[in-house]
């Protein structure tokens, strides 16, 4: 088995200051001042990718494991922190294009990276970014390979005859299959799906050896198929007002207070559920 | 002897009433342990005795009676207001103990701003307090990271120091007077005056006590205009610790008093500033106070870096943000607690301190020995945070996966092997072990090492305030 793993390096959002959603006039919001990190779906698809080839390996089966991310050298340090986690290849595809809303790109240069180099058979990857929030870029990417593709995925496992045992979210449950590769799988919300930290001694062993770049427009030209033409276009932008608000509850004891916060808020809100 | 649990449990609610004794069972496991011990707790593994009862005291004659009882019947008190130390101070070292809770008391009784002065109850919190005098103009000049969480008397009580400390110094400076009740029920006040040659200084005898003498229960601070406006705020990227080490050594050496003067190493440095300084050092930099001083301070201290090579300055705007972000409150307490969880993966701290000419030995001698002598080791670095004219202090930083061991192993694994390592190698070199977390319960070891022949004074205080050794059995001192 040959598995992908694809994430996406995005700001960390949650550190930007409320005065500075600034849209500028390329409908940009700097935020390069904050931190970057692994898109959090991304880092749960790159954890159980993790987990999947630690059960693997128990069934002496173990799958080759590669990263890969598209954008600028900011990504480096990561693809660094993922060949430490014993990840056998690092890849980014170089490109320094917004892609915040491109989704069909993004598939294409997967697509044209697993078709030309990579020749993997599952790939795995956060079912969207807190960038762009398309949510598309999986199901794209399984039209152009024509593979199947299973949304809101939240555990892997192997399964005999070289099959995956995949467990997802549908509407009105979970559902829990066996299915045999290609597929892509679009990572939801998964419990315990951290991405684990290397050792230093694992980072001295692994995490020197050089990450893999590619230039985008070179991988295009010669293996792409063409990106489909987009689907959207940015018109606006502006920041959702997260603001909270509160009120104190007044009483002398405890029991005092629980009964100002049944009657005056919890019974009404009960009742409208 | 001491009584039996439900006996102290009656003499508690009789004194106190009802619902100022718990008794829920998670609440005395989760009282018998503070932020040390956390790996422990999150995978619900207590191994400290277990406390008779949290109680809630709400005034000076609730504590007095509280101490009263626990003294007539040989009971330990551990004293708590904001229940965040992180050095075993708030471990219950003894079965049926009393946690005397003071989260209560919090009152802001008076704000003085003739006489520059705030005076609050010992579970005021110091966030509220700040955020309170910063309407009218004011700061108490404390910041530390545990500011949402931490309440004065706590604060007083372990020596707390803020990311301000260079310039307002720490809770040890900003103390004017106190209110403390020993475990004799004498109930103590010392008077706010701005200074005093009467003999010795007797607010140290309570500040930095960690509940090992007596249990605050009021404190007077300094306020100080506060002035965001005019802060000067400086960056840069430089290739050593011994370089920053030697810049900040100049600033202070030549008079100049940033309120901010911090110093990452690479390592610690990837956890903050990995976005425009991997791999590099950061030097952090802040003038604040009236415009003129502030700008000549800024001024000074950068020529003062511009002599030195290899130093890159950084736009302010990245510090800013970093330093916006840099507080813990509960949120960011509750995500920590998830992602230990799932990743088995938990950072600890270490703080020292050390003149300038050994503080770069004990830095590099640290991390060499730590990488090398701990298994699964993920991150070993720090940063410099507090300078002061004759050195400053090392805040070591170290994350380590739990590999192959029950939670209550993961301490003597981990943990207090790397202490061991940054104690004794402090002490060897002529530093200190403890530069702003309190000694707690597991640096009691080295007690003895760390005063040297001063350690009569210490243990003359103990004998003579709580000769019982009914308070915080354990903390500072080792347990008898």
């Amino acid at each position: 088995m040959n598995i992908l793993v694809c994430f996406k390096v995005v700001p960390d959002l949650d550190l930007m200051p409320g005065g500075d959603w600034n849209v500028d006039s390329r409908l940009r919001v700097e935020t390069g001042y904050v931190k970057n990190i692994i898109n959090p779906y991304d880092e749960s698809a790159l954890e159980i990718a993790l987990q999947f080839a630690d059960k693997a390996d128990d069934d002496q089966c173990s799958p080759g494991l590669t990263a890969l991310t598209i954008g600028d050298s900011k990504a480096n340090l990561h693809l660094k922190t993922l060949r430490a986690l014993s990840f056998d290849r690092a890849v980014r595809i170089d490109s320094k294009e917004d892609l915040r809303f491109r989704p069909e790109t993004c598939a294409a240069l997967i697509s044209a990276y697993i078709n030309k180099i990579g020749k993997n058979n599952v790939v795995i990857m956060g079912r969207q970014s807190g960038v762009g929030d398309n949510a598309q870029t999986p199901l794209i990417c399984a039209e152009m390979m024509g593979w199947p593709c299973i949304t809101q995925v939240s555990s892997i496992e192997p399964a005999a005859g070289a099959c995956l045992r995949v467990t997802n979210l549908v509407d009105d449950g979970t559902c829990r299959q066996t299915i045999e590769p290609p597929c892509i799988l679009a990572i939801g919300n998964a419990p315990n799906s951290y991405l684990r930290v290397p050792t230093l001694k694992d980072i001295k062993a692994h995490g020197q050896k050089p990450v893999e770049v590619i230039d985008a427009a070179v991988l295009m030209a010669t293996g792409g198929q063409p990106a489909l033409p987009g689907g959207c276009e940015l018109l606006g932008i502006e920041a959702i007002d997260r603001r909270r608000s509160g009120i104190i509850i007044e009483g002398e004891t405890a029991a005092e207070k629980t009964q100002a916060l049944y009657y005056s808020y919890l019974k009404g809100w009960l009742a409208g559920i | 002897m001491s009584l039996d649990k439900e006996t102290i449990v009656e003499k508690m609610t009789a004194l106190l009433g009802k619902d100022n004794v718990v008794t829920d069972e998670q609440v005395l496991k989760e009282s018998s342990v503070d932020r040390f011990r956390r790996f422990e707790e999150l995978h619900g593994v207590f191994t400290q005795p277990i406390p008779a009862a949290v109680v809630y005291v709400h005034s000076t004659e609730e504590v007095k009676a509280v101490l009263n009882f626990a003294r007539e019947n040989n009971i330990n008190i551990v004293p708590r207001t904001g229940h965040s130390a992180t050095e075993g101070g708030l471990e219950t070292a003894v079965e049926n103990s009393i946690v005397v809770d003071g989260s209560g008391m919090n009152k802001i009784i008076s704000i003085d701003p003739y006489n520059m002065l705030a005076t609050c109850q010992c579970g005021a919190s110091l966030q509220e307090l700040e955020d309170k005098l910063r309407e009218d103009g004011y700061t108490t000049g404390h910041s530390p990271q545990s500011k949402p969480l931490a309440q004065m008397g706590g604060l007083v009580a372990t020596r707390s120091i803020g990311q301000f400390s260079t310039l307002y110094g720490g809770i040890e400076d900003m103390v004017v007077g106190l209110e403390a009740v020993f475990p004799n029920g004498k109930v103590t006040r010392i008077k706010n005056v701005p200074r005093r040659a009467a003999g010795p200084d007797i607010r140290h005898v309570i500040i930095g006590n960690e509940g090992a003498l007596c249990y605050i229960t009021e404190v007077t601070v300094k306020i100080f205009k506060f002035t965001p406006e005019n802060n000067v705020l400086l960056g840069y990227t430089l290739d050593n610790m011994k370089t920053g080490f030697e810049i900040l050594r100049e600033i202070m050496v030549n008079g100049y008093r940033p309120s901010v003067a911090r110093l990452y190493d690479p390592a610690d440095g990837s956890l903050h500033f990995s976005h425009f300084a991997a791999g590099k050092c950061v030097l952090i930099l802040m003038a604040e106070g009236p415009k003129p001083l502030a700008d000549a301070t800024g001024k000074a201290m950068e020529e003062i870096v511009s002599k030195y090579g290899g130093c890159k300055k950084v736009e302010p705007k990245y510090i800013q943000v970093w330093f916006d972000n840099l507080n813990w409150d509960v949120g960011k307490v509750a995500e920590e607690r998830e992602e230990i969880m799932a990743t088995k993966n938990i950072g600890n701290t270490t703080e020292v301190a050390g003149t300038w000419d050994i503080i770069n030995d004990i830095y590099e001698v640290c991390v060499e020995r730590i990488s090398s002598e701990i298994p699964d080791i993920t991150l070993i670095g720090g940063h410099s945070s507090h300078s002061y004219l004759n050195g400053t202090n090392m805040y070591f930083v170290y994350y380590y996966n739990v590999v192959n061991c029950r939670p209550e192993e993961e301490i003597a694994k981990y943990h207090l092997p790397i202490k061991k390592i940054i104690v004794e190698e402090t002490i060897r070199a002529g530093g200190s072990m403890c530069h702003h977390h309190g000694v707690g319960k597991h640096r009691t070891h080295w007690i003895e090492d760390e005063y040297g022949s001063s350690y009569y004074i210490l243990e003359t205080l103990k004998e003579a305030f709580d000769p019982q050794g009914i308070m915080n059995r354990g903390t500072i001192l080792p347990g008898r």
